[in-house]
C-alpha cells in the first residue's frame, strides 16, 4: 500500500487582492523525491510558506503525517518531523558553522555534547566538515547552501522541502547538492524540491506537479512532465526560460 | 586551564580589595556603583546582546525591585530577603506583560514597547500614594542576621556576589541550548523559527531571566542606599547608562559589560567630581578666573552624560563590536 506522508488539498493563498496560490491539492508518497516547479511567480515559495506555517493559507488544508499543520507556528512544524532551507539562504551569521547546524540539533536534543555530535555528523553528509570553525557568514554561496542543508537534516526530519537549493550554483557545485540529496533519500527522507533548472529536475524527481501563475498546470512523472504541452506552453510563451 | 586562572585572580582581588582601601567611604561607593553597573549591564546582556532584544527600559525592573522592597519593609518590616525575592516577582510580572504583548511583533517594536512600559511605572509610582509619590521612600533601620548594614562593606560584597552569579548564568547559557537559541533568534528569526525555536517563549525566557537579576540589583541598591525616589531608580537616564555601558564594553560578549563598567564608572565619577577640570587649573594649564576655567568648573561635572553620548558615538564609529573587539581574532 501506497504511504502518503503529506497531503495538500484545495491551498489557496491570497494578498489582498492579489491570488499567489489557488486551489492546489497534490500528495507526496513517502520516500518520494517530488518536484515542485514553474515560472517565477508562480507561486512555489509562497506554498512552501503555506505548508511550513509561515503563512496561514486563505482556504484549503496540509494534513502531514495525519496531522492538519495548516494552524500551527513553523517551529510547531519543523518538531513534527518537516524542515525547510531558504531560497535566499539565511545564515546565522555571526554564529561558526558547526554552532549553526548544533541550532537545529538542538530541536532534538537538550544536551550541548549531543548536538555538536549531531552536528559533525550533518556537516560530514554535505561534505562541510572543514569549515567547522568558520564564521558562517563568510561562507561563499555554493558553502551557504550546504549549510543550509547541513542545519535542517540535523533536525532529523521525515520530510525536507527544498527552496532552490541549486539556485546560484555552477554545474560541479549543483552535481554535488544533487548526489547529497540522492544520499539523503537513501537514508529514508522524503524529499520536496523546489527548482528552476529543468534539468535538475528531471534528473532527480519521481513526480512533478507544475504551478503557473498560482494554480497547478500538471502532475506527473518527468518524462509526462517533459512532453506535456501546456508545460512547454508556460515555460516557452512565460517568457522565463528554465 | 588559562580562563581559570584569570577568573580566580580576578575574582582573588575583588575580595580582598575592600581589605586593602581600607573603610574608606568614597572609593568603596566608587566600587559599588560600578560592580552594580557591571551586573545591570550583564543582565541587560542576556536579551541585548545574545537574543538581540533591546530594552530601552530596565529600570523599570530595577525600580520595581527597589520599590518593593523599600515598600515591604517600611510598611511590614519583612526580612529584607524575603523583600527582595518579592521584588523579583513584581518584576516578573510586569516582564511577562510586557513580553507576552510585544514579542508577537517583530521589528524595533520591543524596545519602543519597553521605553513606554518604564514609562507608564514611573509615572504610576509618581503618581500613587503608597510608593510616597514624589517625595519616594526613606527607610530608616535595616537588619539582617548581624551585618553592620550600617557600613558599605556587605553591600560591596552584595554587589559583587549578584554580578558573579550574573555572569556564571551568561557562561553557562551561552554554551546552552538557550543561549544558541537566544542567539539564532538575533541572527535571524525566520531561519530560527524554521528550525523549530518558539521565538516568543525564548524571548520572554531572556526578558524573564535579565528582569529578575536586574529587580535584585535595584533592592539591593534600595536597601544600600535607603532612599529612593523615581528620578533614582526608575529614569530613562539610568536604562540608558546600562545600555552604553554594554555597547562600550561589548555587546553579546560575557565580558563586555564588566569592560563597560571599568571604563564609564571611573570616567563618571571623574567627571561629577570635576578631577579633570580641578587638574587643569592646578597644573596652570587654565586659569581659574578665565572663561574655559568657569566652564570646566561649572559646567563639566554636569556633564558626564554629555561626555558618554560622545564615547559611544566614537564606539559606533571606530569600535562597533565594543572594547572587547579589539582583542577578537577575526574568524
Amino acid at each position: 500500500m501506497i504511504q502518503h506522508l503529506l497531503h495538500v488539498s484545495h491551498v489557496s493563498k491570497h494578498f489582498g487582492g492579489n491570488v499567489a496560490v489557488s486551489d492546489v491539492s497534490f500528495s507526496v508518497e513517502e520516500k518520494q523525491i517530488f518536484g515542485l516547479i514553474g515560472p517565477n511567480g508562480a507561486g512555489k515559495t509562497t506554498l512552501f510558506n503555506c505548508i511550513t506555517g509561515f503563512y496561514p493559507a486563505t482556504s484549503g488544508e496540509v494534513i502531514f503525517d495525519t496531522k492538519k499543520i495548516n494552524t500551527l507556528r513553523p517551529d510547531q512544524v519543523c518538531k513534527l518531523g518537516m524542515a525547510r532551507t531558504w531560497q535566499r539562504v539565511k545564515p546565522l551569521g555571526s554564529l561558526t558553522v558547526l554552532e549553526n547546524v548544533m541550532v537545529g540539533a538542538f530541536s532534538v536534543t537538550n544536551s550541548t555534547k549531543e548536538a555538536e555530535a549531531i552536528a559533525q555528523e550533518q556537516l560530514k553528509v554535505v561534505r562541510l566538515s572543514d569549515y567547522t570553525t568558520k564564521s558562517a557568514g563568510s561562507l561563499p554561496i555554493g558553502l551557504k547552501k550546504k549549510l543550509e542543508l547541513a542545519r535542517v537534516l540535523a533536525t532529523r526530519p521525515k520530510m525536507l522541502l527544498l527552496d532552490e537549493i541549486c539556485g546560484g550554483l555552477n554545474h560541479t557545485e549543483t552535481d554535488t547538492i544533487l548526489d547529497i540529496i540522492r544520499g539523503i533519500r537513501k537514508k529514508g527522507a522524503t524529499i520536496i524540491f523546489i527548482e528552476h533548472d529543468m534539468k535538475a529536475v528531471t534528473s532527480i524527481c519521481d513526480q512533478i506537479v507544475v504551478l503557473n501563475s498560482g494554480e497547478k498546470l500538471a502532475e506527473g512523472t518527468p518524462g509526462e512532465i517533459t512532453t506535456n504541452p501546456d508545460v512547454i506552453a508556460a515555460y516557452l510563451g512565460g517568457g522565463h526560460h528554465a | 586551564m588559562k580562563q581559570i586562572a584569570f577568573i580566580a585572580v580576578l575574582a582573588a582581588i575583588a575580595i580582598a580589595l575592600p581589605l586593602v582601601i581600607g573603610e574608606s567611604p568614597y572609593f568603596i561607593g566608587i566600587l559599588i556603583s560600578l560592580l552594580m553597573m557591571a551586573a545591570l549591564s550583564s543582565a541587560w546582556n542576556i536579551l541585548g546582546g545574545y537574543a538581540g532584544q533591546y530594552s530601552f527600559g530596565h529600570a523599570a525592573y530595577f525600580g520595581a525591585g527597589a520599590y518593593t522592597t523599600l515598600i515591604l519593609l517600611t510598611l511590614y518590616n519583612l526580612n529584607p530577603l524575603l523583600c527582595m525575592a518579592m521584588g523579583i516577582v513584581v518584576a516578573s510580572i510586569i516582564a511577562l506583560i510586557t513580553g507576552s504583548i510585544v514579542f508577537r511583533l517583530r521589528g524595533h517594536y520591543f524596545g519602543l514597547a519597553s521605553i513606554a512600559v518604564a514609562e507608564v511605572v514611573r509615572l504610576s509610582v509618581l503618581n500613587f500614594e503608597f510608593t510616597g509619590g514624589a517625595q519616594g521612600i526613606l527607610l530608616s533601620d535595616v537588619v539582617l542576621w548581624d551585618l553592620d548594614l550600617n557600613s558599605k562593606i556587605p553591600f560591596y560584597y552584595g554587589m559583587l556576589l549578584v554580578l558573579a552569579v550574573t555572569l556564571a548564568i551568561t557562561a553557562y547559557l551561552r554554551k546552552s541550548k538557550t543561549g544558541y537559541y537566544l542567539q539564532a533568534i538575533r541572527e535571524d528569526q525566520d531561519a530560527a523559527s524554521s528550525l523549530g525555536i518558539n521565538i516568543s517563549f525564548y524571548k520572554n525566557k531572556a526578558l524573564l531571566i535579565s528582569a529578575a537579576l536586574t529587580s535584585v540589583l535595584g533592592s539591593l541598591y534600595g536597601l544600600y542606599i535607603r532612599f529612593i525616589d523615581t528620578s533614582a531608580v526608575l529614569d530613562l537616564r539610568l536604562s540608558i547608562e546600562i545600555i552604553l555601558t554594554a555597547i562600550i564594553g561589548g555587546v553579546g560578549t560575557l565580558w563586555g559589560p564588566v569592560v563597560g563598567a571599568l571604563l564609564l564608572v571611573p570616567l563618571a565619577e571623574v567627571l561629577r567630581s570635576n578631577v579633570l577640570g580641578d587638574i587643569l587649573i592646578k597644573a596652570g594649564l587654565v586659569s581659574e578666573t578665565s572663561g574655559v576655567g568657569m566652564f570646566l568648573k561649572d559646567n563639566l561635572a554636569h556633564a558626564h552624560v554629555l561626555v558618554y553620548g560622545i564615547i559611544t558615538v566614537l564606539c559606533i564609529l571606530y569600535l562597533p563590536k565594543g572594547v572587547l573587539g579589539l582583542f577578537r581574532r577575526k574568524k
